[in-house]
């Protein structure tokens, strides 16, 4: 198998990080886990597309995916820890599970809606403040990754806008469907304490009570993905009175 | 799909909506029973923790959808739109992160094409004086909500009065908020009518402005920033500060004193010592025309021990959606004045809109239709009971 990550850095920014590395490195690896999986996900996507251009978007976007897991695993080295991944840990999974049966399904749409609806409005919410918090070129990164996953978000908008016209009720209701099961998950993963085991990516204990430490806190990663999630849905026009629902059923 | 979500999901195009009410929770626990509602019965309630974490970080939307009826047959469909204020975030210092949020209720509200729009309780206070900054409208109107408030608080004291065998025109009406939009409406309708009122708030200068304006018809007032400083005591009390909590104490009032809390959350605090006094909580109205809300809502959102209880500030928008008035007829502070108030009062009548029951934090306030009024009790603390909710 191919490496699906060609890391260029060098070890030149060890810094005074010494105390808040092992915390960071464990942010890294999930962020990391999350790119890769995105990369995994859209090389699939890739693989369902009748449209050439559309195969050479997902492509594309698998690439740029796999350069933000490039880009990660750069910081882990500039503060001198490796970055470890780990698509098979259990949530990560169960969410490459569900994206899975859209591709066998060879549902285009609800491809877009897991990645770019769920898994995105997470990945935009909790890279930008993460990259609020986090020192140097670390926040950075975060913050300019985060801009560029909001950009996917926009380029599937407009597509699945046009798919929600042709027949409102049913487009809600697949976004319901896949909501139960991915957001389920991804709830799950951001309670603000696992309840059900060591998540198989943080690299000791959970990082979740030391995140306090970065001024960062499992329960603000969790509100501001939810929030963005929400703001998502609402742009695509679901009423927010049905995705509030939606939101407060999840498991805490 | 759940079945409540999917009945909601298909309810018709947003565009049907006739009117909006913008509204905050005024406690955790409103918070928490909004929230258990939406969750469903069959799921465990969240945990209070969870609820202070989560609540704060969900964007204003809609919540419910109303159906109200008139006594004379109009039927109006509307809308609840929270703007998830944390109830423990109303003070000055979030006065930023709240108005962007009243204006992101707006803009919902204005997406559902609502034709009048009510903001209730602080949302009026956020945007009163920046209604430029509410999101571009063309045929949104908005109100403060805050004629037919003052309409509902002036029935209660004078409906109290009687039912206690008060003579108004020999009371010293005290005002605490006097300045504000509702208190300085309250002043304009119950000023004329009693002896001698007494003006309180902080900004002495407004005080000044208010007092010149009374007096020059002929009413006795007084006033001052600090309760302690009047003259006389008050055996008629208004309280409409807009405070971010309960907390006013009140201080020396007369024995006997009949007391309204029109704050929203409530003003009087828990320790307030008010002895032998009546409180009852002010400003409120109630429907008898009919009022459906789906999901089912009913006594979450309007949190009241009598049927079909609302604030008045939400009810001015359902009135003037009744009536077929999408205009905004209450905007700007210290406008509202005695002839605009049974101009209200008229349309929400006219609906079966009418004043709602008296009560307090222990229950109603009249004993039966011929009224004997229970006093608070020599050691009760006033809104306690409400506060522990
Ligand atoms: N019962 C109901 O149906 C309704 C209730 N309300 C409630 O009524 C209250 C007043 O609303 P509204 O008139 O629109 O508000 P405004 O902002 O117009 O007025 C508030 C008044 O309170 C005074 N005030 C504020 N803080 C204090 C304080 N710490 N001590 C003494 N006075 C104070 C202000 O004067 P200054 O700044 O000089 O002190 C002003 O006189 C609010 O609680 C609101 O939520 C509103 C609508 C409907
Ligand atoms: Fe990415
Ligand atoms: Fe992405």
């Amino acid at each position: 198998m191919e490496p699906l990550i060609d890391v260029k850095a060098s070890p030149m920014e060890c810094t005074s990080l010494s105390t808040s590395a092992p915390i960071w490195q464990d942010i890294l690896a999930q962020a990391m886990t999350g790119e890769l999986l995105a990369a995994m996900n859209y090389a699939s996507l890739s693989e369902i597309c009748d449209d050439p251009a559309e195969v050479a978007d997902a492509l594309e976007h698998a690439q740029g995916e796999r350069g933000h897991a490039a880009a990660f695993a750069a910081e882990g080295i500039k503060i001198g820890v490796d970055v470890p991944s780990n698509v098979d840990a259990k949530h990560w999974k169960r969410l490459r599970d569900a994206f899975l049966r859209c591709i066998a399904e060879r549902d285009f749409i609800g491809c877009l809606i897991v990645q770019e609806i769920m898994l995105e409005s997470f990945a935009v919410a909790s890279y930008s403040r993460v990259g609020k918090v986090a020192p140097g070129s670390l926040g950075k990164t975060f913050a300019r990754i985060a801009a560029e996953e909001e950009d996917h978000v926009d380029h599937a908008m407009s597509i699945l806008r046009a798919e929600r016209a042709l027949a409102a009720q049913r487009f809600d209701d697949k976004v319901y469907r896949l909501h139960l099961e991915v957001m389920t998950t991804l709830a799950q993963m951001l309670a603000k304490e696992c309840k059900d085991g060591h998540c198989e990516v943080c690299h000791a204990s959970c990082v979740k009570p030391r995140l306090f430490d970065v001024s960062l806190s499992a329960a603000e990663l969790r509100g501001a993905s939810l929030r963005q999630y929400l703001r998502t849905l609402d742009m695509l026009g679901i009423p927010g009175e049905v995705t509030l629902s939606w939101v407060t059923q999840l498991p805490v | 799909m759940g079945d409540s979500v999917a009945c909601v999901a298909r309810r018709g195009p947003a565009s049907e909506v006739d009117f909006a009410l913008i509204g905050h929770q005024e406690s955790w626990r409103a918070a928490a029973d909004v929230l258990a509602v939406l969750r469903g019965p069959e799921r465990t309630p969240l945990p209070d923790d969870e609820i202070k974490d989560l609540l704060p970080w969900i964007p204003p939307r809609a919540v419910c959808h109303l159906n109200v009826g008139s006594i004379v047959g109009a039927k109006a469909r509307g809308l609840y739109i929270d703007s998830f204020i944390p109830p423990d975030r109303l003070e000055a210092a979030y006065v930023h992160e709240n108005i962007a949020r009243v204006r992101g209720a707006a803009a919902c509200a204005i997406n559902t094409g609502a034709k009048i729009v009510s903001l209730g309780g602080f949302s009026s206070i956020l945007i009163e004086g920046n209604f430029d900054q509410l999101p571009e409208r063309h045929d949104t109107a908005f109100t403060t909500g805050n004629t037919l408030t003052v309409a509902f608080i002036v029935q209660g004291i004078k409906k109290l009065c009687a039912l206690e065998g008060r003579n108004l025109q020999r009371s010293t009406l005290l005002i605490v908020g006097a300045t504000g939009d509702v208190g300085s409406g309250c002043a304009h309708c119950l000023a004329p009518m009693v002896k001698r009122v007494l003006l309180s708030a902080r900004n002495v200068e407004r005080l000044r402005r208010l007092a010149a304006e009374l007096q020059a018809q002929g009413v006795q007032v007084e006033i001052a920033t600090s309760l302690q400083r009047f003259s006389a005591e008050a055996d008629l009390v208004i309280c409409a500060a807009s405070l971010a909590s309960p907390s006013l104490l009140l201080g020396q009032i007369a024995p006997g004193a009949l007391v309204c809390d029109a704050g929203y959350p409530k003003n009087l605090s828990p320790r307030a010592e008010l002895l032998g006094a009546t409180v009852f909580f002010g400003g409120l109205g109630q429907i008898t025309g009919g009022l459906r809300f789906a999901p089912d809502f009913h006594g979450i959102l309007n949190r009241h021990p009598f049927p079909d209880v609302v604030h008045g500030c939400l009810l001015e928008g359902m009135a003037l959606a009744l009536e077929g008035r999408f205009e905004p007829f209450s905007q700007g502070r210290g406008s509202i004045t005695r002839e605009r108030v049974e101009e209200m009062e008229a349309i929400a009548a006219r609906h079966g809109i009418c004043l709602a029951p008296l009560y307090n934090a222990d229950g109603p306030v009249e004993d039966g239709p011929h009224g004997q009024t229970e006093k608070q009790p020599m050691q009760e603390t006033a809104g306690q009971k409400w506060i522990r909710e």
